[in-house]
C-alpha cells in the first residue's frame, strides 16, 4: 500500500470488493487476533489495527460501505501477492450428451517483487514415537537429527519435542533454545517403552504449538511413527482440523512398513503437510532435515483454495506435484499447502464435466477464490479470484495437450493405478488387483524404472498366489512411484 | 468415449491416460519425456556418465549445462531457473541444487552455498553468495552478492573449481 493512493479499506482485510457482510466480518476477526494490541506487541502495528478496524467500521454498515465504495478508483484486476497460471488439456470442451473430462495444470507463484520478506521464525514440534518398536537405530538417529535441528535454529525460532508411546511425554517444552546443552540432553534420555497411541502424542504437540501461537510464525508439528495407531485415527484427524484451522500445519513420517500410510497421508492432507515413507533408519535424517530446509524457505504457509458447488462439474481428483508430493483432498476448501520462495506450487486438478454444464458458448469448471495465508505479512494476504472456465465447440481440438500435463498426468495415472490396486486388493479382488500391478510394471519398464518395476511384479505374483501384500512392498510401490512424479531420477529421495 | 486401443477399456472423452491400464491415449505423437536408466552403465563398469546425485537432464528442456573442466563432467541445467551451486557437508543442512563435493570441491575451496547461477528470459546470470574464495569469470575476481552476466563458453572459478558454462540461447 502506497501511502500516496487511498487507503483501500477491502484490500486491507484481504477481501474482495463484492465480499458478503458475513465475509467481512470473518476477514476482520482473523485481522483482530492477529493484530490487536493486546497481543501483538510489533512497532507500529498498532497503527495498522486501527486502520482495520476503521475499514471494519465503513464497509460493516451497508449505507456507509455505499458511500464508501463510490470514491473508490475501479477495481484493479488483481493486487495480491501470488499470481497463478493455469494450463489446460484441451483448449476447449465438446457438445455432447455424455460427461468428460478436463485437466488444469496450476503454477501459483509469489507476484514479483513480493519475494524479498524475510523468513519468519518458525514454532515447531517434533512428535516422536518411543514405543518399543523404535528401539537402536531407529531412535538413535531420530534423537541425533532432533539435536541437529535443535542447534540449526535460528535465535528467534520456537522449538519443543514431545515423546509418546500409550502417553505422551514433553521432552523439550516449547520455548526459544536458551539452554541447548540441557535440551540435547532431554533428547539424549528418551527411552524407547510402550505401544504407540498417535493421538495422545498429536494432542501433546498440538498444545506446545499453542503455546506460541503468535502472529508471524510458521506453525508446524512433524510427526514420526514407525507404527500403526488403534482406535483413534478419527480423533487423530479432528484435531488435524483443528490444526488446519488455527493455521497449524502437520506433516507426517513413517518409518519402516507397519504404520498406517493411509491414515498418515489423510492427517497431512487436511493442513497442506505433507507425508513421506522412510523405508531404512539411516534415510531418517535426510528426509526431516528436508522437511526442516522447506520450512526455512517457505514463502506463504498455505493457500486454500475455496471454491463454489458448480453445477454438473466435480472436482474428482486433486495432487501437488510441488514443492512436496501429495494427493490433496478434493473438497469445496483445499488446502493446497505451501510456496516455497524459490519453489513455485504446482497442482494438477481433474475435472468431471457433465453435460448440463455446457451453456451456450461457455462452461465454467471452477468459481472460487486461492488465498494464501503468509505469516511474515502482519496484515491478511488479499485472495485471487480463481475462475475456471473453458469453450464450448462442436468439434473436439487436435491439438496436443502441454507437455508438461502430459508427461505429469503419465507418472499420475501410474501412482493411480497402484491406488487402484491397493483398493482392489482390500475388496478382495486379487485377480484384478494383480493385472493392474501388471499393467504398472510394464508402463515403468518401458520407462526404465526396472528396480521399481521388478518390486511391483514380485507384489503381483505374490497377491495372486497368496492374496496377501508383503509389507514393504505395499509402501515401496507407492511411495516410489509416487516419487517418479518430481520428474527427475533423484535416486535419493527414498 | 475414446475407447483404449490396448485393453478396450472405455474412458471418458478428455481423458489423456487410460483409467484401466494407462496406456496413454492422446498426444501420442508429442514428444514425452522419459527416463533413461543409468544401470547398464554402472554394470559395465566405471562410472555413470552422470554423477548419480545430479539431477540428469529431462527432454530438451535444459537451458544449458556445467562442464567441469577437471574431470571433464557435464551437468545439465534443467527443470527450472535457478541452481545454488556448493557442497554438501555432514551435520549441515545445507542442500546446494547441485553438490559439487564429488569433484573434489571440498579440496578446491567451494563453500557450502557459494553461488547462484539462474537464467532471466535469455539472460544468464551468476552470482557469488559471499563465499570464502570467492569466484572469478574469465580471471576477473567477483564482487560478492551482485549478479553478473554469464555469456555462453564463459570460465567461472569457484575457489579453484573451473566450470566452463554451455549455455543455449
Amino acid at each position: 500500500m502506497s501511502s500516496s493512493a487511498p487507503m483501500d479499506y477491502y484490500a486491507l482485510l484481504g477481501v474482495f470488493r463484492d465480499a458478503s457482510q458475513e465475509e467481512i466480518k470473518r476477514a476482520y476477526f482473523e485481522a483482530a487476533q492477529k493484530l490487536h494490541p493486546d497481543k501483538n506487541t510489533a512497532a507500529g502495528e498498532t497503527e495498522i489495527f486501527l486502520e482495520v478496524q476503521k475499514a471494519y467500521e465503513t464497509l460493516a454498515n451497508p449505507k456507509r460501505r455505499n458511500l464508501y465504495d463510490a470514491t473508490l478508483p475501479p477495481e484493479i484486476a488483481n493486487y495480491s501477492v501470488i499470481t497463478q497460471e493455469t494450463l489446460f488439456s484441451r483448449p476447449n470442451l465438446v457438445r455432447m450428451d455424455e460427461p468428460q473430462m478436463m485437466y488444469a495444470f496450476l503454477e501459483i507463484s509469489p507476484r514479483e517483487g513480493t519475494k524479498k520478506i524475510p523468513a519468519p521464525p518458525l514454532n515447531i514440534c517434533l512428535a516422536l514415537d518411543r514405543s518399543t518398536s523404535m528401539q537402536g537405530e531407529k531412535l538413535d538417529v531420530v534423537k541425533a537429527t532432533a539435536i541437529q535441528i535443535l542447534r540449526s535454529l535460528r535465535p528467534e525460532d520456537v522449538f519443543s519435542v514431545v515423546a509418546f508411546s500409550d502417553r505422551a511425554e514433553v521432552v523439550v517444552p516449547a520455548g526459544m533454545n536458551a539452554e541447548i546443552k540441557k535440551q540435547e540432553n532431554q533428547i539424549q534420555m528418551m527411552t524407547a517403552f510402550g505401544g504407540t497411541e498417535i493421538y495422545s502424542g498429536l494432542a501433546a504437540a498440538m498444545e506446545q504449538t499453542r503455546r506460541t501461537l503468535t502472529p508471524g510464525r510458521i506453525h508446524h508439528i512433524i510427526l514420526l511413527t514407525d507404527g500403526n495407531t488403534y482406535g483413534d485415527e478419527q480423533s487423530c484427524l479432528e484435531l488435524a482440523d483443528e490444526a488446519a484451522a488455527q493455521n497449524i500445519g502437520i506433516s507426517g513420517m513413517g518409518i519402516g512398513h507397519e504404520w498406517n500410510d493411509i491414515f498418515l497421508d489423510a492427517l497431512a492432507g487436511k493442513t497442506g503437510g505433507s507425508s513421506a515413507y522412510i523405508a531404512q533408519p539411516k534415510d531418517i535424517q535426510h528426509l526431516l532435515v528436508e522437511k526442516f530446509n522447506t520450512l526455512v524457505s517457505i514463502y506463504a504457509d498455505d493457500v486454500i483454495l475455496e471454491c463454489k458447488e458448480t453445477d454438473g462439474v466435480k472436482l474428482n481428483y486433486a495432487f501437488r506435484l510441488q514443492p512436496e508430493l501429495g494427493a490433496l483432498e478434493p473438497s469445496p476448501l483445499v488446502h493446497l499447502g505451501p510456496i516455497l520462495r524459490d519453489t513455485p506450487l504446482h497442482v494438477i486438478l481433474e475435472f468431471i464435466v457433465q453435460p448440463s454444464a455446457l451453456g451456450e458458448k461457455t462452461a465454467e469448471l471452477m468459481r472460487g477464490s486461492l488465498k494464501p495465508i503468509i505469516s511474515a505479512r502482519p496484515l491478511p494476504a488479499q485472495p485471487l479470484r480463481f475462475n475456471l472456465s473453458r469453450p464450448v465447440r462442436a468439434q473436439s481440438s487436435d491439438e496436443t495437450p502441454p507437455r508438461k500435463l502430459i508427461s505429469a498426468l503419465s507418472r499420475l495415472t501410474l501412482y493411480r493405478l497402484q491406488d487402484r490396486a491397493r483398493a482392489a486388493a482390500d475388496s478382495g479382488d486379487y485377480d484384478s488387483a494383480a493385472r493392474s500391478l501388471n499393467r504398472m510394471a510394464t508402463h515403468l519398464l518401458a520407462q526404465g524404472e526396472t528396480s521399481l518395476a521388478k518390486t511391483v511384479l514380485l507384489e503381483a505374483d505374490l497377491l495372486e498366489k497368496s492374496k496377501t501384500w508383503s509389507g514393504s512392498g505395499q509402501k515401496d510401490i507407492k511411495y516410489k512411484t509416487r516419487a517418479l512424479l518430481l520428474g527427475g531420477t533423484k535416486e535419493n529421495l527414498l | 468415449m475414446i475407447i483404449c486401443s490396448n485393453c478396450k477399456h472405455s474412458n471418458m472423452d478428455g481423458s489423456m491416460f487410460c483409467a484401466e491400464c494407462g496406456a496413454q491415449l492422446v498426444g501420442k505423437d508429442a514428444f514425452v519425456t522419459q527416463n533413461i536408466s543409468t544401470e547398464e552403465f554402472k554394470k559395465i563398469g566405471g562410472q555413470s556418465p552422470i554423477h548419480e546425485k545430479i539431477q540428469q537432464p529431462l527432454g530438451d528442456d535444459s537451458w544449458g549445462s556445467l562442464h567441469l573442466l577437471d574431470s571433464g563432467q557435464v551437468i545439465s541445467l534443467s527443470g527450472k531457473n535457478e541452481f545454488t551451486l556448493g557442497r554438501v557437508s555432514e551435520g549441515q543442512p545445507i542442500m546446494p541444487d547441485i553438490d559439487l563435493s564429488a569433484f573434489q570441491a571440498y579440496a578446491a575451496g567451494v563453500s557450502r552455498l557459494h553461488a547462484i547461477i539462474k537464467r532471466d528470459g535469455d539472460q544468464f546470470i551468476y552470482m557469488d553468495l559471499g563465499s570464502a574464495n570467492g569466484s572469478f569469470i574469465g580471471g576477473r575476481r567477483l564482487s560478492p552478492n551482485i549478479e553478473e552476466p554469464l555469456k555462453h563458453g564463459d570460465i567461472v572459478s569457484l575457489g579453484k573449481l573451473k566450470i566452463q558454462t554451455l549455455m543455449k540461447s
